[in-house]
């Protein structure tokens, strides 16, 4: 028996090295003729039909519209349920899970599409793959580290969530939600840091410059990751929560009972008021990025927003437009649920006005490439009057103007069947009003101020802009809630009781909130032009060129038709494995609880 | 039938979005050319190459294509037509081909006159191909390209003869050099020049000397603030046209206007 293992021992011994030194044989007798005949890896692959760029595009994109999905959704699902803790209100509970279930079943299309990508980078773009894979090599180490414990944390969460409902379980099922969204985040930060390094590599960094001599966390953090993230991390809740709003409008609208229909109608509400809130805040973080891409490199700003991307900024103002007046919209026909709303309901067309005059000024241009004819026809480069309007300090003030509008949309939507109760009601909404007043007054003083002074005074005019807004937001918020406390109900709200239209306005946001990501995804990535990375690493391929915008648009709504088809298949078949998680919110036949908009 | 509208209502969506993006002009980012011929390169292979980089690399819309900085050059200009057209006609012992040629090789010597910009093409960082196919699609509006691969055969010659590089002008007096190198093209410095840019009165009491390097090594990277309109006018090849000692030189003195 020992002399068994002893000659076991020695063969491995000896076997091993053996193998070892064939292999290096092997190699050496392969590599030696392949180095004979001159080989050098190709630079670039064909993928058929579609070509390589539009295959890793759409690679891409796919990509990137699931990991933003699996990555906002967490956010909401654990505040959900930390509001349901807190609260006491089982249906908030219930809300998180249902979630958390849509993120299951998401997680796997998002690797999928990211091991694709992966591999079409491997195959189409082998040279910028190695390049990249030699800068970043032990972050991509730490990325799939990081992924692989996200998903097992995920199914702890999900899977856990019946197990651990009550009493410090459930705190702890809670900071398993909350790591959840820490890794999520790790994640994106990482990922982020590959692309952006592709748009503003530091300025040591040369064509001249080998990948192995680039300092890796100079490259990690470079001039634009920051403001990436930040914009990302924004930009992820809005998409999810308009994706989980047209989810709950296809089951709202497909729903059997009552009871389905008002839960269904509860959580399209729920996914609207996140998706518009976070939107809010979205201007902003683009702003900062702007800002850094300028600071960056002035004349790739120039590009992006003068150059032969300026049409893009139009069409851009004109999908935000259309976000602003659905999210808008559908809180308007859902007043109509609320008793007590029709106190407000006058007001509505008056901030219809607003908006759309605030989509026009923001939708006009101001520096774009023009035909000898088209500038003819203006009178010059810049037309008389639009040009005028086509100036940031127009966009800025249009821009803040329909921030206030649409939460002002939002606080009467929330007041509509309250009554305060608490003595100084009247003198608090006087402060409220005077808060908007004096909002808007800084907000259209500095606009038309801004007309009077350098550009460079005139960019920190927006930052008062921004701050009187947010200000403004924050400010009247803390105020109605105090005043709120205890108040009278006009009555419940009709959960359940909600015209179809406006769940299709939840369709029109979700389809053009997909849209206008991908939009912005190629205005990011064609501000490198002809370079994979920025004046560093050139595209030499038969795609070199940027495309125009007509072609980027078809590529575009491919993508979102693709991700919306898989979204149905996959939110179908993950209603087959489970029964509907249905809450008690109330409805036309059980009432709600006396709340709206918390 | 509550499906059928709601497919209804993404694909009504999205064909209106497409068709907007579509509808509007369509402007593509197009990848600079470098131009290499032999003496048996064919008039259409010039203006072809030509047109890329009068579109793109050589930066000639920049001023050309707004009307403002200069007569643009396709279309009809004081009623004598486009620049194929007009060219024979503008020096008197000089045919188009001569004086295109001049006017890319010595860009000063025939800037029109009607309050325009003076011309600040950066002829020394082409190559003689490159010239000749420029000259054939200015030649090509309008008129009949005369540009012959033994022109073309010539200028690589003496662009081996003597390869580019190196200062454009020897001198190391800060105002020949601005001047060798057209920077009065654009700045305005004691009534002399233009004011396309930022004057460089005063300059050194506005920015510190290694902005005043940077702008000139790296002129995209910030641009003056109220001149954000003339972004990416100034050529980036700037550097590569002046010694260490010359940009020295002219960084000093420029610090020194105040």
């Amino acid at each position: 028996m020992l002399d068994r293992l002893h000659r076991r021992q020695l063969l491995s011994r000896i076997a091993i090295p053996a193998a070892a030194l064939a292999a290096v044989a092997l190699l050496a007798v392969v590599a030696e003729p392949l180095a004979a005949q001159g080989y050098t890896p190709r630079e670039y692959g064909d993928f058929p039909i579609i070509g390589s760029r539009a295959a890793i595009w759409i690679a891409a994109q796919l990509h990137l519209f699931f990991a933003a999905f699996v990555l906002g959704v967490p956010m909401f699902a654990v505040v959900a349920e930390a509001i349901g803790m807190f609260t006491k209100e089982e249906r908030y509970d219930k809300l998180a899970k249902e979630f958390t279930r849509l993120l299951l079943v998401s997680y796997s299309a998002t690797a999928i599409w990211g091991a694709v990508l992966v591999f079409l980078l491997i195959t189409l773009y082998p040279a910028l793959w190695g390049y990249l894979a030699e800068i970043f090599a032990p972050s991509m180490w730490v990325y799939v580290g990081i992924f692989f414990f996200e998903s097992f944390t995920l199914y702890l969460y999900y899977y856990g969530w019946n197990h651990w409902k009550t009493g410090r379980a459930k705190w702890g099922h809670w900071a398993l939600g909350i790591l959840l969204n820490i890794w999520g985040t790790a994640v994106m930060l990482i990922a982020n840091s590959w692309l952006t390094y592709m748009m503003s590599p530091p300025a040591e960094v040369t064509p001249d410059t080998a990948p192995s001599m680039v300092r890796f966390w100079s490259a990690f953090a470079n001039a634009t990751w920051m403001p990436i993230n930040v914009h990302r991390l924004i930009a992820n809740v809005v998409f999810g929560g308009a994706i989980v709003g047209a989810y709950a409008a296809f089951r709202f609208l497909n729903a059997k009972t009552d009871e389905e229909r008002a839960h269904y109608d509860w959580m399209g509400y729920i996914g609207n008021f996140i998706a518009i809130s976070a939107l809010i805040i979205l201007p902003f973080a683009g702003y900062y990025l702007g800002r850094e891409i300028y600071e960056f490199n002035q004349q790739m700003g120039t590009t992006m927003m003068g150059g032969f991307m300026s049409w893009l900024w139009v069409v851009q103002a004109f999908l935000i437009g259309v976000l602003f007046l659905a999210g808008n919209y559908y809180l308007w026909v859902g007043m109509g649920r609320i008793p007590g709303a029709e106190r407000f309901t006058p007001y509505t067309k008056y901030m219809l006005v607003v908006l759309l005059i605030g989509v026009a000024v923001w939708a006009t241009p101001r520096n774009m490439i023009a035909s000898r004819d088209e500038i003819t026809a203006m009178g010059g480069q810049f037309h008389p009057f639009l040009g005028v309007l086509g100036v940031m300090s127009a966009k800025n003030t249009a821009v803040n103007i329909m921030i206030l509008t649409t939460f002002l949309s939002f606080l009467l939507y929330r007041r509509a069947n309250k009554k305060p109760v608490v003595s100084w009601a009247k003198r608090g909404t006087t402060v409220q009003g005077a808060l908007f007043v004096i909002a808007a007054g800084v907000v259209l003083f500095y606009g038309v101020y801004g007309y009077f002074v350098p550009a460079i005074v005139r960019i920190g005019f927006s930052v008062y802009q921004v701050l009187a807004v947010i200000a403004t937001i924050v400010g009247v918020i803390g105020i109605d809630m105090f005043m709120m406390r205890g108040a009278e109900s006009h009555g419940e709200i009709r959960w359940g009781q909600m015209p179809a239209r406006s769940q299709y306005a939840l369709f029109i946001l979700a389809v053009t909130f997909t849209w206008l990501m991908g939009l912005m995804g190629f205005a990011r990535s064609g501000i490198r032009q002809h370079w994979h990375v920025f004046e560093v690493f050139r595209d030499t391929s038969v795609d070199a060129a940027t495309p125009a915008l007509g072609y980027a648009s078809i590529v575009i709504s491919v993508c979102v038709l693709i991700f919306l088809a898989m979204v149905a298949f996959i939110f179908w078949v993950g209603g087959l494995a489970e029964e509907p998680i249905i809450s008690n919110v109330g409805s036309s036949s059980k009432p709600a609880p006396a709340t709206s908009g918390d | 039938m509550t499906n059928v509208k709601i497919l209804g209502i993404v694909f009504g969506t999205l064909a209106i979005y497409t068709w907007i993006a579509n509808a509007i002009p369509q402007l593509e980012s197009v990848v600079p050319i470098e131009v290499s011929f032999g003496a048996d390169v064919t008039p259409a292979e010039l203006v072809a190459a030509g047109q890329e980089l009068y579109s793109g690399g050589a930066g000639c819309t920049t001023c050309h294509g707004l009307e403002t900085r200069a007569p643009n050059l396709l279309s009809d200009f004081a009623g004598e037509g486009t620049i194929g057209q007009r060219c024979g006609t503008r020096v008197e012992s000089q045919d188009c081909k001569a004086y295109l040629h001049e006017s890319l090789i010595n860009p000063m010597a025939y800037v029109v006159e009607g309050g325009f910009d003076p011309m600040v093409f950066q002829a020394r960082v082409f190559s003689g191909s490159q010239i000749w196919a420029l000259v054939a699609f200015l030649q090509d509006q309008g008129g009949a390209v005369t540009v012959s691969g033994a022109d073309v055969a010539a200028a690589a010659e003496a662009d081996a003869a003597s390869p580019q590089g190196g200062p454009a002008v020897a001198s190391l007096d800060p105002l020949d050099i601005m001047r060798g190198n057209l920077c009065l093209g654009c700045h305005l410095l004691d009534g002399e020049g233009a004011q396309t840019g930022p004057p460089f009165d005063g300059i050194g009491s506005r920015i510190d000397e290694a902005r005043i390097r940077r702008s000139i090594v790296d002129p995209g990277a910030e641009v003056a603030e109220g001149y954000e309109d003339q972004a990416g006018a100034m050529p980036p090849t700037l550097a590569d046209l002046l010694t260490a000692r010359q940009l020295e030189i002219v960084v000093e003195f420029l610090a020194g206007r105040r």
